[in-house]
């Protein structure tokens, strides 16, 4: 077995593991391959995220951008594209790069560098999750960073404003989300019946787009023209991520546990309290005898199922 | 307007082939001249020492049809079928995805791998790149332009996030893109079976540049010869397309070690 193996990486909301693509790729690469990651997610420790996030750190290795994490996880043999032909091997790379050139601008623009969406949303989301005073800093850096790569790839001569610039990464990403919605066509997966890397980087692009709300949400809108795409997000983090609809996040799986604990407690006083009450009347002889059974802790069940248990 | 039809007088621009051009902009070059080739369209090249400056995108090569100017090969692609000529045509929607992601890919690794080469390696910058990209101008106007035009190239490789690579690491993509590119075209003559599409005309203009480029090392055209059905492509391609065509190119694949090459 290969030691022990921590992601360190941005939280998530909004029912997702996290708000970030390539941490959200990452992720749905381990759920798949079945890596037993651990999944730190940076919050407001003094620790800050030291550079490129997500970083995986498997004993004194540290490694950093999604293409070589997940490199080290295939080659620690966990593989998720073990029954792919070399011809689907290739049609990955070939649409990985699309998704890079074609949907990443747009996206970083949704969530960086379109006002109203960055003051309202992104800003205030990671700065709660950064310490001070870097919470002051560095969500400023990412968003000029990201500013900067939209310009420097796709700004040149003959757009020469930044609302053309922006009509035309807009246009891009719709049509590279028909294209993947295409080439998705009926299947569950891009290939077949089980998940690929593809699928875990189509997902770590598109499930942002189309969880998050945010105010200017013109992606998210084609997007929903689209059902098979928004079918795919949602099968996976139904399937991989274990969501409810109301979407308990996996690292919040503790704290749902513990929720679930003392609720059945309360319940269990209550049903209790009720016993005493039932006792009371069966000694007045109007009602019938009933029986309430005590709850027991349900191991890892759904929360409804004490709730349904106590039938008057 | 796209009614007119495509005239005779149709021309490509380019920098100076033998003084001049460069590795990534000889491939973007080729691949349109293939490109049109392949649509039977006629197009002269003309190599003029300001053809960057003349373009509208301030990128290489263009085209002058008629009174319209079109630079890169997506818009002159677009261009072309608004005149009624495509490649592409017979392809269904998935084939067309497919067709998109790999030229993306082309675009992503091979053409970023180059200009990398070009303008990051030291080694090539300063024997090759700079001594070529101001060739045409005099002192101290030549260094002035090759050094801005290099902190622009160095510039957007950072936002990209290539700056930390090492020529290992970009030969190692390049190899990985070929492996792709050959795994895909496999035993087919093109990349979709029995007809070229842009696809094709993009792969050639690249793997044949770097093919028959010489450079300071060897390094990049020995990743491409380690795949032969991507040299016997090119070499296809070469003989269907070009033969006869350039007379002032004699380099052709198979007379690589005979006759010196496109650069230096």
């Amino acid at each position: 077995m290969a030691a022990p193996m921590e992601l360190s990486c941005w939280g998530g909301d909004w029912g997702l593991p996290s708000l970030h693509p390539e941490s959200l790729t990452v992720m749905a690469y381990a759920k798949f391959s079945g890596a037993p990651l651990t999944v730190n997610t940076i919050n407001n420790s003094w620790r800050p995220p030291k550079g490129e996030v997500p970083v995986l750190i498997s004993e004194d290795i540290v490694i950093s951008q999604p293409a070589k994490i997940l490199n080290f996880l295939r080659r620690q043999k966990y593989n998720a594209d073990y029954e792919l032909s070399a011809k689907q091997g290739a049609d990955t790379l070939a649409y990985i790069a699309l998704l890079e050139e074609k949907l990443l601008p747009a996206l970083l623009h949704t969530f960086w560098v379109e006002a109203e969406n960055y003051c309202s949303v992104t800003k205030p989301w990671f700065a709660s999750r950064i310490a001070f005073p870097l919470s002051l800093y560095l969500p400023g850096k990412m968003s000029r960073e990201a500013l900067n790569r939209i310009l420097l790839t796709r700004g040149g001569p003959p757009l020469y404003s930044l609302t053309e610039v922006e009509a035309q990464i807009y246009r891009d990403a719709k049509e590279c989300l028909n294209l993947l919605s295409k080439r998705l066509g009926t299947s569950q997966f891009f290939f077949g019946d089980t998940p690929t890397t593809l699928d875990a980087f189509v997902f770590g692009f598109l499930a942002p787009i189309y969880k998050v709300c945010f105010p200017r949400v013109q992606l998210q809108e084609h997007m929903k023209q689209l059902p098979n795409l928004c079918r795919f997000c949602d099968d996976v983090l139904t399937c991989y991520f274990r969501l409810t609809v109301s979407g308990h996040s996996p690292a919040g799986q503790d704290t749902a546990d513990a929720n679930l604990q003392k609720l059945t407690q309360l319940v269990n006083k209550e049903s209790n309290l009720i016993e005493k009450m039932d006792d009371n009347l069966r000694k007045s002889p109007q009602h019938p005898p009933r029986k309430l059974t005590t709850l027991k802790l349900a191991a890892g069940g759904e929360e409804s199922s004490p709730l349904n248990r106590l039938s008057p | 307007t796209a009614a007119e039809p495509w005239p005779e007088n149709a021309t490509l621009y380019q920098q100076l082939k033998e003084e001049q051009i460069l590795l990534s902009d000889n491939a973007s070059s080729l691949a349109v001249q293939a490109f049109l080739q392949m649509c039977n369209l006629p197009i002269r090249v003309v190599c003029r020492a300001n053809a960057e400056y003349m373009s509208p995108s301030g990128k290489l090569p263009f085209i002058h049809v008629g009174n319209q100017v079109v630079s890169e090969l997506g818009p002159i692609v677009q261009f072309v079928k608004a005149k009624g000529h495509s490649l592409s045509d017979g392809l269904d929607e998935v084939q067309k995805a497919e067709m998109k992601a790999y030229m993306e890919l082309v675009n992503n690794m091979l053409l970023t791998a180059e200009l990398y080469l070009q303008w990051c390696d030291d080694v090539t910058v300063e024997e090759i790149t700079h001594p070529r990209y101001g060739s045409p101008y005099p002192w101290p106007l030549n260094r002035i332009l090759s050094y801005q035009k290099q902190w622009e190239v160095r510039r957007k490789m950072k936002a990209i996030g290539w700056a930390g690579k090492t020529l290992e690491q970009v030969l190692e993509d390049v190899d990985q893109c070929c492996q792709a590119l050959s795994q895909r075209l496999g035993t087919q003559p093109y990349f979709f079976n029995k007809q070229p599409t842009e696809l094709d005309a993009l792969v050639f203009g690249h793997l044949f540049t770097i093919l028959t480029t010489q450079l300071t090392t060897d390094e990049l055209s020995e990743k491409v010869k380690n795949y032969s059905n991507l040299t016997a492509f090119c070499r296809r391609i070469e003989q269907q397309y070009f033969e006869g065509h350039d007379k002032d190119s004699s380099t052709t694949v198979t007379a690589r070690s005979a006759k010196r090459s496109l650069l230096r």
